[in-house]
């Protein structure tokens, strides 16, 4: 692979931002999608902006991610896309759950340009707004050592980390002296180092070296990660327990990015049944709880996007009882993506596999029939 | 004067009895109250009558206010036999407001409420902590003092006495509640229901003195509570500060009992923006918050709601961004319903004021 | 095998071909288990992955769905886009530890009643052997 060098003298957030005011400046893009800090200063939030002054309260990598990128994108061009064309700045699993929305037809990267950058994990939300300068500091850590404590569970074990499906790739790792790369991905990104007469013809192994190694490390963690939490949530038993603080609240599939239904199926109407119906379950069962229909929820969810699941960890930031609900279905969501060779956001060419088939394929599912069942059980 | 039912326990075991023996000489086919299985509390339906044993109906634990659930097995069709409910008592008046709303049926229920303690916020409550809480809980109540790690929004309520309950049980401004169980019957289906129990009825005078002192205290924290975070004050500006961190999740409309559009408004195609949007907004401002409408669907769900909310506090609870929501929501509300003199759950056939109107009312508001 | 145990078995038919199959069966009086009880939705395709699972966790012992042989579909490809379903509901069943075996798959044509009757019977025995579905007594789902 090939990029550019980009030259940091002090602060590499700030850089880049001035990089950007000047894709703005001479007209390149007609606006930037990027985090900033809100008035507050307690937390950040996606603004779309033109006004170049306004980058300066941008921040590239943001300690923490309240709102999936991906929302966010949907939200700016799911009616369609804006004359302009538009930089989108986001972290790996930001880009790639933009990607898998883009195949579902809830975003339209006609116009944008997506940016990702290496990310070094981020902070629960609720660990950072306790105390945000602290939370602040805590990332300036995880930042400097890429192996941190404090970074939401998925992070840790997060192989992803890096260069997915964007058109541009801002490379930290390895880079000496501090320094950057900009690695183009596609035509956009040529485009835009193109217009500004930037050379990207440098050797990158550098780069390509370290993302390699840790990605083998991240591979060792997440493998033991798989093999605790199964021992914690397999099983009937275990599995209920894990859910058993759940509200049914629906907040962690309000929040992710992939669960795009303006109505869920599990608020529609379809689940509101007649009293004498909830009465009988009772009966049967000698109880039942109440909000109803928790498990199903759960799995009925999965069944229905866990394939394009970018194990963003959006879903456990948001919920009200801190339940490891997206540990559960980035767990599961590795084993039903593997069945179909599937990487959620990595090309906007395969598609989703819950929209398309294939003739000879998973044949393990299929029961074949014993011509002479009938006849042996006689 | 009023009739009361004793039964000889302590106030949990007591009413624990009184469900168990109704659900087993069959006056009622279900009771919905809290359950504590494996540590984990929740809501449920119990047909059961052995199960009883597990539940504890005066757990200061609200999972998601019950009016919600209510209102999802009664929204088809009432009831059609009785069920016992034992909640807390801005748990019927949000199903009141609902059922005022067409939302559901009050048919066939059997009203269970208390003086009410309030209740911890859902996270005291993960993986069964509340049950290293709970003594110290009951002390309190004994003592007839707020615990400060109640919800917010308990700490300063003061429609702590239900309304529109077949039976009242004795808990908060009861020093009693581990010698006696004490239960006003307010019905003539509890009297029928009571006598079906073998406890004894009597006519008994209610002393109200400590549920005035705590009604006092609770009023005390109230205005404390506001002006503390100067809620009258607030502006836009102030909103923009406190809603700068939400994340446009909604959690706290869909937590919320009176929010009960299965669609809302700030979630549908009318309030999303189109690509022209964006393009004037910029032009405009030079930038936009994408998703937009932060602070206008807090304020559109105050002015949606603010008439019937109960101040139960299910929307702070949930919000993930721990912003003090019910806080806002109770003093706005409050200003509202004050205009209107309406306590929302308080009489069932009072219409709700934004349904109805008076030709002579409000010339102020007129220019 | 617990002889009194009668599972409750949901046995989801395609109008076309499944449900063909079951009418050649009776064409034939041919007889499968009573406890067996079929449903017939329009294609194996328009069987939504919640209406199968919501059978398994209200208390079926086991979920059977059949409808035509590859290439057969009505639909051109409802079964192949079915069989996808199917193997992300077992995939994720069997990742959590919930008994994905409760769940078969198998294509039966219009004019294999013989075929319907021997998967109702044969998937009966096998759910006898697996014995009751434990999630239909839990209080806590
Ligand atoms: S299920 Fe959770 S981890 Fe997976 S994409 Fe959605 S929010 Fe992210
Ligand atoms: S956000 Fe948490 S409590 Fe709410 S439904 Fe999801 S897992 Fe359950
Ligand atoms: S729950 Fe909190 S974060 Fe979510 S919309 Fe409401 S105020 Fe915002
Ligand atoms: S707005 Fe908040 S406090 Fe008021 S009724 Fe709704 S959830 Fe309860
Ligand atoms: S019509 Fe039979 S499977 Fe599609």
């Amino acid at each position: 692979m090939r990029g550019a060098i980009f030259k940091i003298e002090k602060d590499f957030d700030k850089e880049i931002r001035n990089f950007l005011k000047k894709t703005i400046v001479k007209k390149f893009f007609g606006a930037i999608l990027i985090p900033c800090k809100v008035p507050a200063n307690d937390s950040y939030a996606y603004l779309l902006i033109r006004d170049e002054a306004l980058i300066e309260k941008a921040s590239i990598l943001p300690p923490v991610m309240p709102i999936q990128g991906g929302r966010v994108l949907k939200s700016f061009t799911r009616l369609g896309k804006i004359d302009a064309k538009v930089a989108v700045i986001m972290r790996p699993c930001e880009i790639r759950a933009s990607i898998e929305l883009s195949k579902l037809e809830q975003v339209d990267l006609t116009n944008v340009t997506l940016i990702s950058v290496d990310c070094p994990g981020v902070i629960p939300l609720s660990d950072y707004l306790e105390d945000p300068v602290k939370g602040t500091d805590t990332f300036k850590e995880a930042f400097k050592t890429w192996e941190s404590d404090s970074v939401r569970e998925l992070c840790k074990v997060c192989y992803n980390f890096t260069l997915t499906g964007s058109d541009l790739h801002i490379g930290i790792l390895g880079s000496e002296q501090g320094n950057l790369f900009l690695i183009p991905v596609s035509e956009k990104g040529r485009n835009l180092l193109d217009f500004f007469n930037i050379n990207y013809e440098n050797d990158i192994s550098s780069w390509e070296n370290i993302v390699k190694k840790k990605e083998d490390e991240r591979k060792i963690k997440r493998k033991e990660f798989r093999e605790n939490l199964r021992q914690e949530i397999e099983g009937i038993d275990n599995l209920l327990k894990t859910f058993s603080d759940c509200l049914n609240c629906h907040n962690c599939m309000r929040v992710c990015p992939i669960c795009y239904c303006r109505q869920c199926f599990f608020d529609s109407d379809a689940l509101n049944l007649p009293s004498t119906n909830y009465i009988k379950r009772a009966e049967n069962r000698g109880s039942i709880k109440f909000p109803p229909e928790t498990l199903l929820f759960h799995l009925g969810r999965m069944s229905h996007m866990i394939t394009s699941c970018v194990s963003c960890g959006s879903c456990e930031d948001a919920c009200p009882v801190s339940l490891p609900i997206s540990r559960v279905f980035s767990f599961v969501a590795e084993n039903v993506q593997n069945l179909f060779n599937y990487v959620p956001g990595m090309s906007v060419k395969d598609p989703v596999p819950t929209i398309t088939y294939e003739e000879e394929e998973l044949k393990e599912f299929e029961n074949p029939y014993i011509e002479t069942y009938n006849i042996q059980r006689m | 004067m009023s009739k009361t039912l004793y039964i000889d326990e302590n106030v949990n075991d007591g009413i624990k009895k009184f469900l168990r023996c109704i659900l087993e000489n069959g006056k009622v086919k279900g009771v919905l109250t809290l359950i504590n299985e494996g540590e984990k509390i929740a809501y449920s339906l119990i047909s059961n009558p052995e199960l009883i044993k597990y539940t504890v109906p005066l757990y200061p634990i609200m999972p998601l206010n019950a009016a919600r659930s209510l209102s999802h097995i009664t929204l088809s069709e009432p009831i059609s036999e009785p069920i016992a409910v034992v909640i807390k008592p801005c748990e019927i008046r949000a199903f009141i407001e609902l059922v005022k709303r067409s939302q559901g049926s009050v048919e066939n229920i059997f009203f269970i409420s208390f003086t009410c303690g309030g209740v911890y916020p859902i996270k005291m409550n993960v993986n069964g902590k509340i049950n290293e809480k709970i003594d110290n809980f009951w002390r309190l109540i004994e003592k007839n003092e707020i615990d400060a790690d109640l919800r917010a929004s308990c700490k300063v309520c003061k429609e702590f006495i239900p309304y529109n309950t077949d039976m009242t049980i004795f808990l908060a401004g009861n020093k009693e509640i581990n010698n006696q169980c004490r239960i006003f019957l307010n019905t003539d289906r509890a009297e029928d229901f009571a006598e079906s129990t073998d406890g004894n009825i009597v006519q008994d005078k209610i002393n109200t003195e400590l549920i005035d002192e705590l009604k006092v205290k609770r009023l005390e924290e109230r205005k404390k509570l506001f002006e503390d975070k100067k809620i009258e004050k607030l502006g836009l500006e102030g909103l923009i500060d406190i809603f700068g961190r939400c994340i446009s999740c909604h959690a706290c409309g869909n937590a919320c009992p009176i929010c009960y559009c299965s669609l809302c408004y700030f979630d549908s195609q009318e309030s999303e923006y189109k690509p022209v949007d964006y393009e004037s907004e910029l032009e405009k401002r030079g930038a936009i918050r994408v998703p937009p409408n932060t602070v206008t669907y807090q304020v559109g769900r105050l002015i949606h709601v603010g008439i019937s909310c109960v101040g139960c506090g299910c929307c702070e609870d949930v919000c993930p961004s721990e912003i003090q929501l019910s806080t806002i929501f109770i003093k706005g509300s409050e200003s509202i319903q004050e205009k209107f003199n309406y306590i929302p759950g308080k009489n069932p056939e009072e219409l709700i004021p934004i349904s109805t109107f008076d030709i002579k009312e409000f010339p102020e508001v007129e220019t | 095998m617990n002889d009194s145990f009668k599972p409750k078995i949901i046995y989801f038919l395609c109008s076309w071909c499944g449900t063909g199959g079951s009418e050649t069966a009776s064409a034939f009086g041919l007889h499968y288990p009573e406890n067996v009880l079929p449903f017939r939705v329009n294609c194996t395709g328009s069987l939504s992955t919640v209406y199968i699972l919501r059978a398994f966790l209200e208390g079926a012992d086991g979920v059977v769905i059949s409808g035509c042989h590859p290439g057969d579909c009505h639909y051109n490809n409802g079964n192949f886009r079915a069989r996808r379903r199917v193997a992300i509901i077992k995939s994720i069943l069997d990742t959590l530890g919930l008994e994905p075996e409760r769940i078969w798959f198998r294509y039966v044509a219009h004019g294999e009643g013989k075929r319907f009757v021997d998967t109702a019977a044969e998937f009966n025995d096998y759910i006898k052997k697996l014995g009751p579905n434990p999630l239909k007594t839990r209080r806590d789902i």
